[in-house]
């Protein structure tokens, strides 16, 4: 098998033109295939991560309700109800809206969320991201003050929120008692939470809430929890008012049509090298009709069929293979450039692609397979030549 | 023993509609050791029977015996190995491969039969310096004149050992000099004890053979 090989490497680095344009067509392919799965499976990634962070014992039932739509949202009366359901450990009602804000005359549209202040640490403390950079949580009694979000404090505005600032929120101000550290999600980075009556108050929203977020007790079954909430939620409301989520639910409604993306990038990539492998049998062709006495030569001198095919798979195959290195190469300089990039415009960590050892791998018998394929009909018409008209070519 | 026999030889070449009788009933032997020249008008049949013998090609009538082997009935890969271990082809036109070098392309038919790189190289590098060319090894074929493309040849030819050297007309594209050249190392194989078959145009090569077979029309004429 080494023989072949160097004999390949020896007619390949004879034609180093022709070798190269026949391997730009893999290289592209190989290319696409790796920066494409290795965005795919990041992006996945990034989002489990996140998910799982928010832990997998949590019910999320939110408001579906428009503003001025007939019918009842969510209220104060349904975080009463849960609390009474078997295998709920603790109900946090939320009310979250984007309002306006002002510090220091400058005006912006800011999300508030408003929490019951007794329960805002419970609730999320134990979210991974939610770590105070500074300062203190929510806490039973605050009113007039807001924690706010690590982007809020540091450049949302012209000039930085510190604790003991006052931010304007609804005309009202609130002085900030606590800063998150970064959470790696940017909307969360950018808002602000603050006591669930007072942000109502000023809304006059009285009793409403946007979502309620549903602590499993240890133990218990999230999906038969879910069940009694939705018994329960329904004497009180149309199916069409609400939303039930496990954040299980949530972590595969996402990574499913994740996978569609993964699936598409791969079509488009597997496309590409489609016609990677075009590009090798049609250059694999004009060898084999360049070479025609060549091939004469080869069967004169003692070649058999076998090895004239070989001779011509192993080429052709090595050209798979060449490309197939070099795309893997390129598609992790991609890939590394679009971690770069993620993390300028999106933040650390949001996306994380990786090139791992496995898609290297499959990435190069993939190549292989494909050279070789593409060689399969032009090694069986160097195979089916006739010696002596060979000769005679 | 005849090393080459042939009954009733005829080939048949179809192109199209239109059937060329290239050899029409050619019986002949050959013995061990026999230095024959064929000679005969273009287009008389001289290559044809040459592939014949050579067993690159199997007759459309007839038999053709190889060392006491009907080729007729041999697959594609059992002729293949026949020619690689006892047949050795000198052609006109060199038929080197460009871009390997003088010993590589020495070394091809042991690369075939299975010979490990290290004694390939040894043997091949002997071959050359046996023809003469022991300081053109790593020559490629463009950097060579006839004379030595065709010493080249001859290197290859022997590669295998075999016992039949095959040389269609090996000096037709060659000066005088070079010519009688080939044609002495050629007679030193044959004194060796080899089988030479050679096809030439000129009558003085021609004549230094044991034996000349005259072919005409595709018929063997004396
Ligand atoms: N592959 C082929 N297809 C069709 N006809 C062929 C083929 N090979 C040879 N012929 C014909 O068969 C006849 C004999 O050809 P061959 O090559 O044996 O002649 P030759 O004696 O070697 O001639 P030259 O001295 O020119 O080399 C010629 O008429 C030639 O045209
Ligand atoms: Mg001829």
């Amino acid at each position: 098998m080494l023989q072949y090989i160097e004999l390949s490497l020896k007619n390949l680095a004879y034609q180093r033109m022709r070798a190269l344009l026949t391997l730009l067509g893999v290289i592209i392919g190989i290319t696409a295939v790796i920066s494409m799965v290795s965005i795919g499976t990041g992006m996945t990634k990034a989002i489990e991560e996140q998910f799982e962070a928010f832990g997998t014992n949590k019910i999320i039932i939110s408001s579906t309700m428009e503003f001025g739509a007939k019918g009842r949202g969510l209220v104060d009366a349904d975080v009463d109800d849960m609390e009474d359901i078997v295998g709920v450990a603790f109900v946090s009602p939320m009310y979250s809206v984007s309002t306006g804000s002002e510090f220091k005359g400058e005006e912006k549209v800011i999300t508030v969320w408003g929490l019951d202040p007794g329960k805002a640490e419970r609730t999320f403390s134990d979210v991974g991201g939610y770590r105070l950079y500074r300062g203190r949580w929510l806490e039973p009694g605050d009113r007039n003050v807001v924690v706010i979000g690590y982007t809020v404090h540091d450049d949302y505005f012209r000039s930085r929120v510190e604790l003991g600032n006052n931010i304007k929120i609804q005309g009202e101000k609130f002085r900030v008692v606590g800063i998150f550290a970064e959470t790696g999600d940017p909307d969360h980075d950018k808002s602000v939470m603050v006591n669930l009556d007072r942000i109502r108050e000023l809304l006059g929203r009285e009793d409403s809430v946007t979502a309620i977020i549903v602590r499993v007790k240890d133990g218990a079954d999230v999906n038969i929890v879910r069940q009694r909430i939705e018994e329960r939620l329904k004497n009180r409301h149309e199916d069409a008012e609400f939303t039930i989520l496990t954040s299980q639910q949530l972590i595969e409604a996402i990574s499913s049509s994740l996978k569609v993306v993964q699936v598409v990038f791969g079509g488009i990539a597997a496309v590409s090298l489609v016609v990677g492998g075009i590009g090798i049998a049609n250059t694999m062709v004009m060898n084999v009709m360049e070479r025609t006495r060549e091939i004469g030569i080869m069967k004169a001198t003692g070649a058999t069929n076998s090895q004239v095919m070989r001779i011509f798979l192993v080429e052709s195959g090595i050209f798979g293979l060449v490309g197939g290195t070099i795309g893997i190469f390129f598609g992790y300089l991609i890939s590394r450039a679009i971690n770069a990039a993620a993390e300028k415009y999106l933040g650390p960590g949001m996306l994380t692609t990786a090139v791992t050892p496995d898609m290297v791998a499959t990435a190069l018998v993939f190549s292989v397979c494909v050279g070789v394929i593409s060689g399969l009909y032009p090694a069986y018409r160097a195979v089916k030549l006739d010696p002596v008209e060979a000769l005679r070519a | 023993m005849d090393v080459v026999r042939l009954q009733d030889v005829e080939k048949v070449y179809t192109m199209g509609k239109v059937k060329v009788p290239a050899l029409r009933g050619v019986s002949l032997s050959i013995e061990k050791g026999e230095y024959v020249s064929i000679m005969g008008p273009s287009g008389s049949g001289k290559s044809t029977l040459m592939n014949m013998i050579g067993a690159l090609d199997r007759p459309t009538r007839g038999k053709v015996f190889v060392e006491g082997r009907d080729i007729s009935r041999m697959s594609d890969d059992a002729l293949a190995r026949l020619r690689r271990e006892n047949i050795g082809f000198i052609f006109q036109q060199f038929n080197l491969i460009p871009r390997l070098t003088a010993l590589e392309n020495v070394e091809l038919p042991m690369w075939y039969a299975g010979v490990p790189k290290v004694k390939r190289v040894r043997r091949a590098a002997e071959l050359l310096r046996l023809v003469g060319l022991g300081d053109r090894l790593r020559h490629r074929p463009a950097e060579l004149s006839g004379g030595q493309m065709q010493r080249v040849c001859i290197a290859r030819a022997l590669a295998n050992n075999p016992d039949i050297i095959m040389a269609d007309e090996p000096t037709g594209n060659l000066d005088t000099k070079s010519g009688e050249d080939i044609i002495s190392i050629l007679e030193d194989l044959n004194r060796q004890g080899r089988t030479i078959i050679m096809v030439t145009h000129e009558e003085e090569f021609a004549r230094r053979a044991e034996r000349t077979i005259y072919i005409r029309d595709g018929k063997i004429v004396s």
